[in-house]
């Protein structure tokens, strides 16, 4: 009877360690950036713009774009496929209202293995544009977009498998900011 | 025992929270979004919600939204609206933000919010599948006026409405605004 309490103890603890270890894991290669730290900033804004397109809505307007009016087909085919879309962008009046520590909050998230940040990105806007891609081998994750300005911060993170061709042509459409950015030849830092 | 008290207490007041949690989910989420403005902001809305009926009795008649023609989204009707006017919308946007949405993403796809921080304008959109069509519940808050606009629109709708949310959503108030007025 003790061995059999035992070798159910054994048992539940092997799964319970599987089911952290799993969890772990699909966290960590999971591309969708956590936004809620910057949720401050829209005291000082003065302008904060949030969305949110899960997969849900996504594949909804894939189904629902319509296929003979140009701009809708164009944008059906870049977010199919796609799983979510989320944008978070501040307007501050004075400079240096966010600080380093905010911007940090989504660096070190960018840190993260899977993360790799391409380099060759030309953007027509001022202060700094980062753009990173999320790789599981050769599958493309997801996208996000770190743009931050004297006046303006914005995150764009796009989940699912897109590239910076897909994400010059969605600037603009589903209340994706336009980042400026210009698709040129991409690298990846481990390809450097 | 006084363990298994505690415990007691904290089972119930759990369940007390799930239990809200649900009923405010499954209820009529416009009324639960106009109250909690009211009580949020101590205001009161002017006049029941209700079924637009003047008006709405074709759908795809031009509606004259600000600068001209334009597309009709609500379903013949189906519009609820609530309006605020003439009172102060004074308190922590930020907390009242974190209250809605708490107790509306359980059934609610929330998809554009804005904030103004000089003038605490907020503007939000949450989208839910209604049968064939969608549901679309516009809250517009502004420093001495709000509205909550509740619609079903057909799918062809939603899709341009995902296209532009910010000007579907102004485009929707304004039409729930404007048949008010017819």
């Amino acid at each position: 009877m003790k061995l059999l309490f035992h070798r159910i103890s054994r048992a539940l603890l092997i799964s319970a360690l599987f089911v952290i270890t799993t969890t772990i894991t699909v966290h960590a290669q999971d591309p969708r950036i956590r936004l809620a730290a910057l949720d401050h900033l829209a005291t000082k804004a003065s302008e904060t713009v949030d969305v949110n397109i899960d997969e849900r809505l996504i594949q909804l307007a894939a189904k629902l774009f319509n296929d003979k009016d140009v701009d809708e087909a164009k944008i059906k085919k870049l977010v199919n496929g796609l799983k979510g879309i989320y944008v978070k962008s501040f307007e501050f009046d004075d400079e240096n209202a966010y600080s380093t520590a905010d911007v940090d909050s989504i660096r070190s998230q960018l840190r993260e293995p899977a993360w790799s940040r391409l380099v060759n990105v030309t953007s027509k806007r001022e202060g700094i544009v980062e753009v990173y891609i999320a790789l599981n081998g050769p599958d493309v994750l997801g996208l996000a977009v770190l743009s931050a300005e004297p006046k303006e911060l914005t995150i764009v993170n796009i989940v699912g498998p897109v590239d910076l061709e897909k994400l010059a042509k969605l600037q603009g459409n589903l209340n994706i900011p336009d980042l400026g950015i210009e698709p040129t030849k991409t690298k990846t830092k481990n390809e450097q | 025992m006084k363990r298994s008290a505690t415990g007691k207490l904290v089972t119930a007041l759990l369940a007390a929270t799930i239990w809200s949690t649900i009923s405010f989910a499954k209820g009529d989420d416009f009324n639960s979004v106009v109250k909690m403005i009211e009580d949020f902001y101590n205001v009161k809305h002017e006049g029941l919600p209700f079924l637009a009926k003047a008006g709405m009795k074709a759908v795809g008649i031009g509606a004259k939204i600000k600068g001209g023609d334009a597309k009709r989204f609500a379903e013949a009707g189906s519009i609820k609206l609530a309006t605020f006017e003439n009172q102060e919308f004074k308190g922590d946007f930020m907390r009242f933000r974190q209250v809605l949405n708490d107790s509306l993403t359980q059934t609610w796809m929330p998809l554009v919010q804005t904030l103004t921080a000089p003038d605490h304008e907020q503007c939000y959109i949450f989208v839910r599948e209604n049968g064939d069509k969608f549901r679309v519940l516009v809250v517009t808050i502004e420093p001495h006026d709000a509205t909550v606009v509740q619609a079903t629109v057909s799918p062809k709708n939603l899709a341009l409405l995902m296209k532009d949310p910010e000007e579907g959503a102004k485009a929707i108030t304004q039409e729930a605004t404007i048949i008010d007025q017819e």
